[in-house]
């Protein structure tokens, strides 16, 4: 079976997967989901006016019906307006996604690359003090809380208490003429991707040390060694190829949270109207032509993701393919 | 060990990083340096003003305008018939769309009102010709009745059902708004008749508030719902963009020349003299060309960017700053920095905060057995006189709080400075006597179940409560922590009357203290606004025969009759009023008030260039 | 490759003692499990009613300075940081080792099966499974479980086991299917070996270590779920954890108090380095190629 067909089989069986995950995330906005009704109510309403908003609602129709309004929703990308904003949902998405997708994705490289780059120079120095150093570091990532990291370094490199070099908050990366402005954007995006990054390297390193470590430990090292190859072709031939399965898993899975997730802390602390904050607002107002879009679209491109993964562990390990056919 | 290998690779790959690292720090300190000619010569021909809020409107359709975010830009996009005077205080009305004040009837039924011709809607393609149209009297009329056509959600309607002759006929005829409304008719292109069912004295109140604000009918035909977010009106500013952090508007050119008098809007030298008003008379609002609202909840952002310099330019000082900006209190005192560097104003909030029963709950309420009922009184009693108002102002509002007794705020002018203060004071020995006397002990007191909408602050707010409790011996494991994911789903059990035990707040309407002893009112019980379901026909008939008087000194008499009921049955425990400080650079020219008068500051903003 | 066919073949027992006294012997892993053991101490010290009972107490006195009767001072009600954070590590071990340890059994679990089916409809459903549950949004799917298990005192751990297995699952499951295909497997399933003992002999040993890395970072990431269940009501109603302290301390530190933030922020640090210095020993120990 070669790769394409793969991939189209895999497609195939991504269907029921995102049958799956839109109808039980259904049932949970349906059943547990916040519930309109009084949000949107004036303030004496009457038993009438009460139905009246749910039938506007659509909360008087059947389960099922709108479960397949719902799927025809997906198939043609039209969620219809937002009941909190009064806008079209596809036009917040429009706005918001590329937003958020220029902000984290900076912090998502440089996050996993910095975390690999230190988790390589922790093995190398396995069990010395600068493995012990980076480990320290990497668990006081994890251990700090994310706000009090964005708060800190909004003090620190932003406001007119700390260095004052960047904006505080705003996303004005367009020139007056609608072009955009690469340096206006690095001025915004600096502060959010550090920020990412002090707590994704903690995470991350942690992980891509492990990883690592165990195919160090792999026999097939000391006999390449033995055989006369390079240490450092040893490292890149050998170790990284084979510990890229579990990278692989990592990065490829965190892409749908970046991608639609964004990052709503980010995005609300320092003023940047991404996809993060949109689905807050939705979340917590309980807008579900939103909600539904946002898990819709996830599960899409989780779909996606796990058929590039499955092609990419057939690149880094042809084995994997082999059992399959 | 097997890797001691050298890797020149990573000493390539360490220093890549760090050469994109400082190019990107050093870029970006260059381009501040940019970024701060651009705005320095941007202002130079435009001056715009960047306000912020501290929480976000949803939609900008005014018949939705129930928030004060809201109705902030509702007001601003959009006219109101009236307005209220800009530093007037008391809060005192003044014609905005209208004329001059409406002509009543002797029977106080009926109302007319003239508006000003030659006023437009700013332009959109639906208008012939894409221009805007001029305002007439029977655009109102169609903004009314968009809160009754059941399609459009509005939320604006209690205002005026059962109010309006024949308005809430005309809803179950079916919404259409080309039938007449005995009540609400344009008499010709400038003249409105209202014509009442009772006398109600606040509906001039009703008509400077967001709900009432007059939109055009083909915009709103050919936009359907989304005309929420793209608004088109006749207010001072015109709304270019809007997204779930910032609104960005501009100033409508065609806005009707008004030329300011700011001693009719109620300048005082005394209290207005060193914000530069002054250079404001006679000139035609709005004074920006660019007015940016930012909506800001997280306070720490908020803060950083106010003192920044280049960006926002107003905020209210919040809760964790004011040690950084408060001095001194009572008098009032601000840190020398601060005032240096800034211009403030500090003042009471047109509302409070209370912690309120539900009577209907089968334990803590009443249900017509005596004497269950004495004994419940006591229980509520008790309550109340075990709650430390002090402590909780200076753990929560800094100690700013302005605790008084009962439901009547100090904002609003039937506020009685004499009543007792008995109800909001700390009485523990009392606390326990009653509770004695009435047979309360370990045994026979209830669970006691406190909702909230879950956060840290309102977990807080539980924890200090349970404490209170504990002094007054109601034992730990008898008070539960009830938190709600969303503020809809506590309302909801509100007004499922499945919460027996509340803390919320309330904002006011409009200056009157009808708006809150409403709240007491036995036929608004839930899901009315009467969220503890009281009912007490006492109250009742004295409301009612309140209701349709005009302000007097008898009407104030009735009020306080009612607070002094409320407190006497021990449904609430209130209240407090918080204080605000409002901040603003020194560059701009302002008066800033986000209470009653809510948004209308805005078109007063003027810049120092 | 003929040479791994000899990796890690060799008897258990063996392999285990040897890296029992290589544990011993290594000074980091020895502090990383005195942390950890302390850390019960204090536990069961909470649960026996011994200290941190007046968490709860509030007083006059906010945000007070470390002081003898206040060790880390007070926050912003006038509570007692020093009891809230030794309070709070009870809550830490119900919670976060609970499901850590859980999560990561069921990830085992399925992962194995997946693995050692692959390629049949079993597999392909479990993965199934874990696409449906890693797609949902987070918080609607666990507020969504602990709403339909309301009044049972697990729902919580329980809805975090369920969504917190997945990313173990599918380390597990990729491993298998690698180590499967290698020789001493092989030889080990024609030796009549049963797979659950060759998940045992061969594979756990093999991946032990992520496992570990794998629950220290599902230990952090449910003391820090916690705090937002918590606001949904599904989480510690009464009681108090490290992560509702971060967050309450978030706004202290605005106003300039960092006693709640370090105290917090501090404890759950020193346990989750324990759990590190430990698992790093660990792995040390089991890595044959390290042993004397």
């Amino acid at each position: 079976m070669n790769n394409w067909q793969f991939a189209f089989q895999m497609l195939l069986g991504g269907i029921p997967l995102i049958l799956g995950v839109t109808f039980i995330s259904f049932v949970l906005m349906v059943y547990f989901g916040p519930d309109l009704t009084f949000e949107l109510l004036g303030k004496n309403p009457s038993a009438e006016d009460i139905s009246q908003i749910r039938h506007l609602l659509g909360y008087d129709q059947s389960f099922w019906t709108r479960y397949f309004n719902y799927l025809q929703e997906l198939v043609t990308l039209d969620f219809g307006m937002s009941m909190m904003k009064d806008q079209p949902v596809a036009d917040m998405l429009k706005l918001a996604i590329p937003v958020s997708l220029l902000l984290m994705i900076p912090g998502f490289i440089l996050g996993n690359i910095l975390a690999i780059a230190l988790a390589i120079k922790a093995v190398q120095f396995r069990g010395q003090w600068r493995d012990k150093t980076i480990m320290t570091f990497s668990v006081v990532g994890m251990s700090i809380s994310f706000l009090v990291v964005i708060i800190v370094f909004q003090i620190s490199l932003s406001s007119s208490y700390g260095l004052d070099w960047f904006p505080v908050r705003g996303w004005e990366i367009f020139t007056a003429d609608g072009d955009f402005d690469g340096v206006r954007y690095l001025s915004y995006v600096t502060v959010p991707t550090l920020a990412t990054v002090f707590v994704a390297v903690g995470y991350n390193t942690r992980f891509y040390r492990a990883v690592l470590v165990e195919e160090l430990n792999k026999g097939y090292i000391t006999t390449a060694k033995a055989y006369g190859h390079k240490p450092s072709q040893v490292m890149y031939k050998y170790i990284l190829k084979n510990a890229m399965i579990p990278i692989i898993t990592r990065v490829m899975f965190s892409i749908p949270l970046v991608v639609i997730s964004g990052s709503l802390l980010i995005e609300s602390y320092f003023g940047i109207p991404g996809i993060g904050l949109v689905t807050y607002d939705a979340i917590i107002a309980g807008d579900q032509p939103v909600l539904k879009a946002v898990v819709g679209l996830t599960s899409v491109l989780f779909v996606l993701v796990l058929i590039m993964a499955e092609l990419l562990y057939r690149v880094f390990d042809p084995r994997m393919g082999k059992v399959s056919t | 060990m097997i890797c001691l290998f050298k890797a020149p690779y990573l000493m390539k790959l360490n220093q890549l990083l760090l050469f994109l690292f400082l190019g990107l720090l050093s870029a970006c300190q260059q381009q501040d340096n940019n970024d701060g000619n651009m705005n320095h010569e941007a202002q130079v021909d435009k001056k715009i003003y960047r306000h912020s809020e501290d929480g976000k409107p949803t939609s900008l359709d005014p018949i939705k305008a129930s928030t004060i975010y809201s109705n902030l830009m509702a007001v601003n996009i959009f006219d109101t018939l009236y307005a209220y005077k800009y530093l007037k205080r008391p809060y005192e009305l003044k014609p905005n769309l209208a004329t001059q004040m409406p002509t009543i009837s002797d029977d106080g039924l009926t109302y007319t009102i003239e508006i000003k011709p030659n006023v437009y809607f700013t332009p959109h393609a639906s208008f012939a010709g894409g221009l805007g149209r001029e305002v007439k009297a029977k655009d109102f009329v169609y903004s009314i009745k968009r809160s009754f056509d059941p399609a459009n959600g509005g939320t604006g309607a209690w205002l005026w059902q059962g109010k309006i002759l024949g308005i809430d006929q005309w809803k179950a005829d079916g919404a259409n708004y080309d039938q007449v409304i005995e009540g609400l008719k344009a008499l010709d292109d400038y003249t409105i008749q209202i014509k009442l069912t009772q006398p109600y004295p606040q509906l001039i109140y009703t008509l400077a508030m967001g709900f009432s604000a007059i939109t055009p009918r083909e915009v709103v035909e050919s936009l359907g719902q989304e005309f929420g977010s793209k608004p088109i009106g006749s207010g001072p500013f015109i709304l270019t963009s809007f997204n779930s952090e910032t609104a960005y508007l501009i100033k409508n050119q065609d806005f009707r020349a008004e030329p300011l008098d700011i001693y009719f809007e109620g300048y005082d030298p005394a209290k207005h003299k060193s914000y530069g008003l002054e250079s404001l008379q006679g000139k035609n609002a709005p004074f920006i060309d660019e007015l940016e609202v930012h909506f800001i909840n997280e306070s720490s952002s908020r803060w950083h960017s106010f003192t920044k310099g280049n960006e926002i330019q107003y905020t209210t000082v919040p809760k964790d700053k004011q040690n950084a900006v408060i001095l001194q209190h009572d008098p009032i005192l601000v840190h020398p920095q601060i005032s240096k560097n800034y211009h403030y104003t500090y003042g009471t909030e047109a509302g409070f905060v209370y912690h309120g029963f539900n009577m209907d709950d089968p334990t803590f309420g009443m249900r017509g057995d005596e004497e269950h009922d004495k004994n419940s009184h006591a229980l509520r009693c008790a309550i109340r006189k075990a709650h430390n108002w002090s402590q909780k102002n200076r753990a929560f509002y800094f100690g700013l709080g302005q605790v008084f007794p009962g439901i009547i705020p100090p904002s609003v002018p039937e506020f009685d400075p004499n009543l007792s203060t008995e109800s909001i004071e700390l009485d523990i020995e009392g606390a326990k006597t009653l509770l004695a006397e009435h047979g309360w002990n370990n045994d026979t007191l209830p669970e006691f179940e406190y909702h909230v909408t879950g956060s840290v602050l309102q977990k807080q707010f539980y924890e200090q409560m349970r404490g209170f409790l504990n002094k007054i011996g109601y034992p730990s494991n008898l008070i539960k922590y009830k938190p709600y994911p969303s503020f809809g789903q506590f309302n909801k059990a509100i007004k499922n009357r499945q919460s027996p035990f509340f803390f919320l707040g309330w904002t006011l309407d409009y200056p009157d203290a009808e708006n809150t002893l409403q709240l007491f009112y036995g036929p608004n019980q839930t899901p009315g606004s009467n969220n503890f379901n009281y009912s007490n026909p006492a109250f009742d008939q004295l409301f009612e025969q309140s209701s349709t008087m005009l302000p007097s000194p008898q009407r104030t008499a009735l009020y306080r009759q009612m607070n002094q009921m409320v407190i006497d049955d021990c449904v609430v425990i209130s209240g407090l009023a918080r204080n605000k400080i409002n901040l603003w650079h020194k560059n701009v020219i302002t008066f800033p008030d986000r209470e009653i008068v809510g948004g209308f500051h805005l078109r007063y903003v003027d810049i120092k260039q | 490759m003929n040479h791994q066919a000899t990796y890690k073949a060799q008897p258990s027992h063996d392999l285990w003692f040897r890296a029992g006294q290589q544990l011993i012997s290594d000074k980091l892993g020895i502090l990383g499990a005195t942390i950890v053991l302390l850390f019960l101490f204090i536990t069961i010290g909470v649960w026996l009613g011994l200290w941190g009972q007046n968490w709860s107490e509030t007083s006059d006195f906010f945000n007070q300075s470390p002081s003898l009767r206040h060790w880390f001072g007070t926050n912003a009600i006038g509570q007692d940081i020093a009891s809230r954070g030794i309070y709070a590590t009870k809550v830490a071990f119900e919670v976060g080792l609970l499901v850590a340890v859980c999560a990561s059994l069921l990830g085992t679990l399925v992962g194995a099966v997946a693995g050692f089916k692959n390629n049949t409809w079993l597999d392909s459903s479990l993965l199934w499974l874990m696409g449906v549950i890693d797609s949902i949004p987070f918080y609607l799917f666990v507020a969504a479980i602990a709403y339909a298990m309301k009044g049972f005192i697990f729902s919580m751990h329980m809805a975090m086991i369920l969504v917190f297995w997945t990313e173990t699952a599918r380390v597990i499951r990729g491993e298998v299917i690698k180590l499967n295909q290698l020789e001493f497997i092989e030889s080990a399933v024609a030796m009549g070996q049963s797979q659950i003992k060759i998940l045992l002999k061969h594979i756990i040993p093999n991946v032990s270590h992520l496992l570990i890395i794998q629950s220290t970072l599902i230990f952090v990431a449910a003391i820090k779920s916690e705090v937002i269940l918590s606001f949904l009501g599904l989480g510690v109603k009464d009681g108090i954890s490290w992560g509702l302290m971060i967050a309450e301390s978030t706004n202290d530190i605005q106003a300039g108090y960092f006693l709640n933030f370090f105290v917090a922020s501090g404890l759950l640090f020193i346990l989750v380095i324990g759990f590190n210095l430990f698992s790093d020993a660990l792995q040390d120990a089991l890595d044959p190629k390290l042993q004397k």
